[in-house]
């Protein structure tokens, strides 16, 4: 058991991804000893299924699904984070999406664990799951309207009292 | 009408159900996040709230005279508890315990966190903190303590108490 724990080398995902899905996936950098790859939202799901299926990767487990919001790019992030159980592997993918219209299928039917997480992207980001079998608010309350976690968001309590502490990245720029 | 809402209650009368009405404090935990756990801690022999008369813990709200909400109350978490204190049968008490519980506490700007249980239950005692120490629990309870005891029946069952003040 303990001499089939190694993981792929990182520049070797790339690799492997590159000659299944050609342009639409960027080499695989290497990030604390991950494999971060971005895909295109047309391929993305054909991607997921190959690091489940494929037993070079063995990716078993589902860690986590996330969104980045990117204002200045007018981007949005989905990050979906993959382990592999028997032989150790991480792999995250990456989507890009337009900010304005953030439609990706689910990947809830291949992980179930990742239909909550799917949920909860959806009401904190907006990030539409296409296929998702119940796309209801899981951890807002009902009435709640908008996506909290977007950082165009207005937190009211904000508009009434300044944040008192500093903004972040203001003390490296005083150094 | 009740006869006690026409005559004065006695004197001798009120101190004694005052008194056993304020040692004798069944309480229920309504322990959210980290503050629960300082709860916890009051209620070990360390601290030890029984020599106060609070006994831990009600079976249920309807078996607790006295409701701690200790921890952090998001909006969707109101509902239930302002269900909780309607279960409690009268006369019953609040005591906000932490900053998240009182206003928010680290809170104050999210857009998840009601700040402050007082916008949807009347809170008795409030003890400041993040979270307070188990010693400020045990004087939160000495000053319900000490209201209970100034307390009127009278006044309590016509209803002009059912909003006590926060102020002892």
């Amino acid at each position: 058991m303990a001499s089939s724990r190694h993981p792929l080398p990182i520049p070797e995902v790339g690799d492997r991804l590159r000659a299944q899905f050609g342009e639409d996936v960027s080499d695989a950098q290497d990030q604390h000893g991950h494999a971060v790859v971005t895909v295109t939202v047309e391929r993305y799901r054909e991607l997921i299924t190959m690091l489940r299926d494929d037993p070079a990767f063995g990716c078993d487990y589902f860690e986590f699904l996330t969104a980045v919001d990117l204002p200045e790019s007018n981007a949005l992030d989905v990050i979906v984070h993959l382990h592999s159980t028997s032989i150790g592997s991480n792999v995250r993918v990456k989507v890009r999406l337009p900010r304005d219209t953030p439609r990706i299928p689910t990947i809830s039917d291949l992980y179930a664990g990742a239909n909550w997480q799917e949920r909860e992207a959806w009401e904190l980001f907006g990030v539409v799951f296409e296929g998702h079998p119940h796309l209801v608010k899981l951890v807002l309350p009902e009435p709640f309207e908008g996506n909290p976690l977007r950082k165009d968001f207005v937190l009211m309590s904000r508009e009434a009292k300044v944040w008192p502490g500093e903004v972040e990245g203001e003390e490296v720029e005083e150094e | 009408m009740a006869v006690i809402e026409k005559v004065p209650v006695p004197r001798p009368m009120k101190f004694i159900l005052n008194w056993g009405r304020r040692y004798s404090l069944w309480v229920m935990n309504f322990g959210l996040a980290c503050c629960a756990i300082e709860f916890i801690a009051v209620s070990d022999p360390k601290h030890d709230f029984i020599r106060l008369g609070v006994i831990p813990f009600a079976h249920g709200p309807r078996q607790a005279d006295l409701l701690v909400v200790a921890g952090t109350v998001t909006d969707k978490m109101a509902p239930a508890l302002k269900r909780v204190y309607e279960q409690m049968p009268d006369p019953k008490y609040v005591i906000s315990f932490g900053s998240c519980s009182n206003c928010g506490g680290p809170y104050w700007d999210s857009y998840s966190v009601t700040k402050g249980v007082d916008q949807f239950i009347p809170v008795d005692v409030y003890v400041p903190g993040c979270p307070p120490r188990p010693e400020a629990l045990l004087h939160g309870i000495i000053r319900l303590q000490e209201k209970i005891a100034k307390e009127d029946i009278g006044e309590k069952w016509s209803g002009q108490l059912s909003t006590p003040s926060a102020n002892p």
